[in-house]
């Protein structure tokens, strides 16, 4: 088995890098992969905590680099999914604990025995990024419609060019379409338009979110948001699916009516 | 050139080539009897000390700056290792350097030419050009053309709308307002007329 090795990264921080990777991780899962979600935020972990696995951290990633353990002992195993293991980051030391050389080796151990690995790369576009991506084949940047957040992606792609990681995808996470409507926000042509890659996902702004993060239950647990069918459609995606995006324009009246009538 | 030093005149001063086959004691003794003899020979103009291909120790350079500040009256003292002949300059004049794809923020280039870019210009990317800018892409980014002085300088893009755009000596940006989302690209021009920058469509 020769696994697909995908970082998560976006430049700024809180576009929801964190939140996209359990979420993926746990819907690619639930369509019976193994996956295995790596935290390279050393120092200052949180995966553990969004996917509600933070209780059962014995080994972390230092451990396993540094050889105090073996990469079995330190994989954690999902509570809801058993082809789901998550690799913790260490919260008590720093990105130069482990090396790009490391990171290397230790996806391609992984790969051997998964068909997913995930990386959750800090913020930032040093040591740590330069860690996360180093094993990487496929690169998705996660930004938000703020324009601050889309500069900081545009230099994330020209950093992964750089490296290597040719073509990268995008999701646009915490998008309100009211707000774009009324042209309040950063429409997704602007973005890609400046961005110029593919689009891989548009995930809407979800309260619901706050809640999952908070419970440690990703979202696409859940039936029925509109955040969650989004993340499901991006893991399908990833699985080579051709799945159009869906409509996130809020139904009116009027829509529906014209709708029915055939004017829309 | 057997002798250790030459002397030219350029715009910007006068230029003082050391001889980099000469040996350090030779170049030392020939200094010092120039400036005992014409100590006033640099008064009020700028003196640039041409070192290409030198290579001197710390306590080398101490000791040519201790014989040259015998001149008396110099303006200032540079140090260069540019042949800063005019032929060079008409070289880099004519030249031009070819950028294939899309520069990204935080990505830079600078070159003393003429730039092509085959792509765009993002926000947070720098172009930095002797010469002109001409941009087959969009223009987000920041722009300096004739960044050695040069006015006639331009910058052209399929669709201008930089952060700033700078030409020679002079700045500008786009109006605050002015950020259509148009999509059509309508080729623009600016350059520099009257002290200000100014742009204009692109009549081909």
């Amino acid at each position: 088995m020769a696994g697909k090795v995908i970082v998560i990264t976006s430049g700024k921080g809180g576009v929801g890098k964190t939140t996209v990777t359990a979420n993926l991780g746990t819907a690619l899962a639930m369509d019976d992969n193994r996956v295995c979600l790596i935290d390279a935020d050393i120092g200052l972990r949180n995966l553990d905590v969004v996917i509600g696995l933070e209780n059962r951290i014995v080994y972390d990633i230092v451990d396993v680099v540094e050889k105090n353990c073996r990469l079995e002992q330190a994989l954690i195993r999902d509570k809801r999914h058993n082809n789901l293991f998550l690799l913790p980051a260490a919260q008590t030391r720093d990105k130069t604990a482990v090396t790009p050389y490391q990171m290397k080796e230790l996806t391609n151990t992984l790969r051997e025995d998964m068909d997913y690995i995930i990386i959750d790369c800090p913020a930032g576009i040093e040591q740590g990024f330069k860690n996360a991506i180093a094993g990487a084949d496929q690169a998705i940047i996660v930004t938000t419609p703020e324009v601050s957040a889309v500069r900081d992606a545009d230099r994330i792609i020209g950093l992964l060019e750089a490296e290597g990681l040719k073509d990268p995808d995008v999701i646009i996470n915490r998008i309100r379409m009211d707000m774009v409507e009324k042209g309040n926000m950063m429409d997704i042509d602007d973005m890609i338009e400046i961005l110029a890659i593919n689009l891989l996902g548009v995930v809407p702004e979800d309260e619901y979110i706050v809640v999952s993060t908070n419970k440690g239950e990703p979202i696409v647990l859940q039936d029925k948001t509109k955040a969650g069918q989004a993340l499901k459609n991006i893991a399908r995606r990833i699985q080579g699916e051709e799945l159009p995006l869906m409509s996130l324009e809020r139904d009116t009246l009027v829509k529906k009516i014209k709708r029915i009538v055939g004017l829309a | 050139m057997n002798s250790a030093f030459t002397f030219k005149v350029n715009t910007r001063g006068v230029l003082l080539n050391l001889n980099p086959e000469v040996k350090f004691e030779i170049l030392k003794e020939e200094l010092k009897n120039h400036v005992n003899g014409a100590s006033t020979f640099f008064a009020g103009v700028d003196l640039y000390l041409n070192i290409d291909g030198c290579c001197f120790q710390a306590d080398q350079v101490r000791e040519i700056m201790d014989i040259i500040s015998g001149y008396q009256d110099v303006n200032n003292i540079y140090f260069t290792s540019k042949g800063s002949s005019s032929k060079n300059e008409n070289r880099y004049k004519r030249d031009t350097v070819l950028i294939k794809g899309t520069l990204r923020s935080g990505q830079k280039i600078k070159y003393p030419t003429n730039i092509v870019i085959l792509g765009d210009v993002n926000p947070g990317a720098e172009v930095i050009a002797g010469g002109d800018v001409i941009i087959l892409g969009k223009l987000r980014g920041v722009v300096h053309a004739g960044a050695r002085g040069m006015v006639e300088a331009q910058v052209i893009a399929f669709k201008l709308q930089p952060t700033q755009v700078r030409i020679a000596g002079y700045i500008s940006r786009s109006p605050e307002e002015g950020i259509s989302s148009e999509k059509l690209f309508k080729p623009e021009r600016a350059y520099v007329k009257d002290s200000a920058i100014v742009v204009e469509e692109l009549s081909i």
